[in-house]
């Protein structure tokens, strides 16, 4: 169970970066969500960030950030997956199903 | 805990039973012999398996396509999924427009 997604982007992998790795820049594109955790699992400067991320009682979810310069600037790719399911969104989706029958 | 709600857990708890509804994620539709080929038990094991998974009601059958009985997710147990993926999608779609916004700003200038 997983998403991906790119962009391009006309700046450095290293300008990118900037953008990713620190709280000033990740303030400016990623949503505040204080009520969500995150644990860094990888930094390899300024290639790729790993983390995992989960709000509450929600199962976390693992995102795979990949930087790669191209001709043009750098290629932005995320992979956001959901390695739990189908275990307890099942779970969950039957008991709700349940509950209302 | 109903005795229809215990069932889902108990069918889910076990590994092998895991893997099944994990293969049916991947293929759309699996069955006994198919099954038997990719795990190390019998098609009488198999078939147990699936009938608990089916009293559970996380599979059934797949309307019919020859001899062979085939089974598939049921369609309730995979709204969760396809719901998660379609708001993942939309939110790095989102996420990704503002990153090369706020870096193309910020190396322009």
């Amino acid at each position: 169970m997983q998403v991906r997604r790119e962009v391009e982007i006309d700046a450095t992998p290293d300008e990118v970066w900037e953008a990713l790795a620190t709280d000033e820049g990740r303030a400016r594109w990623l949503e505040d969500d204080a009520a969500r955790e995150v644990h860094v699992e990888v930094v390899e400067a300024p290639f790729r960030l790993v983390w995992w991320w989960w709000r509450g009682e929600e199962p976390a979810t693992r995102v795979e950030v990949l930087v790669a310069p191209v001709p043009d600037g750098s290629r932005v790719v995320v992979t956001e997956s959901l390695p739990t399911f189908p275990l307890i969104a099942l779970a969950r989706a039957h008991a709700g199903a349940l509950a209302h029958a | 805990m109903t005795d229809a709600l215990g069932s889902v857990f108990a069918a889910l708890a076990d590994p092998t039973r895991r893997v099944m509804v994990e293969t049916l994620l991947r293929d759309g539709t699996t069955s006994v012999p198919a099954l038997t080929e990719a795990l190390p038990m019998s098609r009488q094991a198999i078939a147990k398996h699936l009938a608990v998974l089916d009293d559970a009601g996380l599979v059934e059958r797949a309307p019919a396509g020859g001899r062979e009985v085939r089974y598939r997710l049921s369609e309730g147990a995979l709204e969760p999924a396809a719901t998660w993926l379609a708001a993942a999608d939309a939110a790095w779609d989102g996420r990704l427009a503002r990153l090369k916004e706020t870096v193309e700003r910020g190396t322009s200038g």
